[in-house]
């Protein structure tokens, strides 16, 4: 497991290298907490990297987003793989945040309105 | 015919990775075990063991985990022992994946992913132990 962050513009994008489960769950939440903690709440979650996420995964995203919207800001989605892509649409996740084809297009999104 | 797999572990989240590894290196060894199969499997196994993990082996001395795989040519059969305290799936709640963000559960998904990846789910406890079998169908025939 690895995470990186790095500010492109507005957000603040994690890229998290490896798999979300029950084993590394708290330590991607803790570093997305830091994020906010320290001003960085629009998030984008490189997930290009991910090969696997549980259900563990799910519950970090959804207490990062939580947070990151009760702070004015937002944490959206960039690149899911196939697996991971698959739990995200039957958890019905996707109607409840963004997700983008890419890095590039999640950073984007925060310059717009919506 | 069919080709049976064991792997025996400790009851920590160590384990997990171990696991899904054993998956994959087993999958492969049988031609036309496409992607989404192999994450499907690795997802309900994995839950299932974070369960044990987490509630089977609560207050007790943590045991052991088998993970038995077996392949037939039309289905792959998981079969998940543990000795710690029994858990009958049908019971557990499903969460609403209708809620809004505020209201939207943040506990019950793993079970939900187990009942939507697998075929069927079979649940015995015994004093040989707790064994939680699923079937994962297979649309084409694989090599057994």
């Amino acid at each position: 497991m690895k995470i990186t962050s790095k500010q492109i513009n507005q957000a603040m994008v994690i890229s998290i290298n490896g798999s979300i489960d029950a084993l590394t769950a708290n330590e991607v939440s803790e570093f997305f907490m830091r994020q906010i903690n320290n001003d960085h709440n629009k998030l984008v979650a490189d997930l290009n990297q991910v090969d696997f996420m549980s259900s563990a995964g799910l519950r970090t995203l959804l207490a990062t987003l939580k947070e990151s919207r009760q702070q004015g800001g937002d944490l959206r989605l960039a690149a899911p793989q196939p697996g991971v892509e698959k739990i995200l649409k039957i958890s019905g996740f996707t109607s409840i945040l963004k997700a983008f084809p890419s890095v590039n297009e999640a950073v984007t999104s925060f310059n717009s309105r919506k | 015919m069919s080709k049976i797999y064991h792997e025996t572990r400790a009851a920590e989240f160590e384990t997990l990775p171990i696991f899904r590894q054993f998956i994959q290196q087993t999958c492969e060894e049988h031609l036309g075990v496409d992607k989404a199969t192999i994450y499907d499997l690795k997802l309900a196994v994995d839950e299932a063991c974070t369960n044990i993990i987490t509630h089977g082996y609560a207050d007790m001395n943590p045991g052991s985990i088998i993970l038995s795989l077996e392949f037939k040519s039309d289905m792959i059969i998981a079969t998940i022992t543990d000795f710690g305290h029994p858990f009958e799936p049908s019971e557990a709640p499903m969460p609403d994946l209708q809620a809004g963000l505020e209201d939207r559960p943040t506990g019950g998904f793993g079970l939900f992913f187990i009942y939507q990846t697998m075929d069927e789910i079979d649940y015995e406890a015994s004093e040989d132990g707790n064994r939680l079998t699923f079937i994962k169908r297979l649309s084409v025939e694989v090599t057994a």
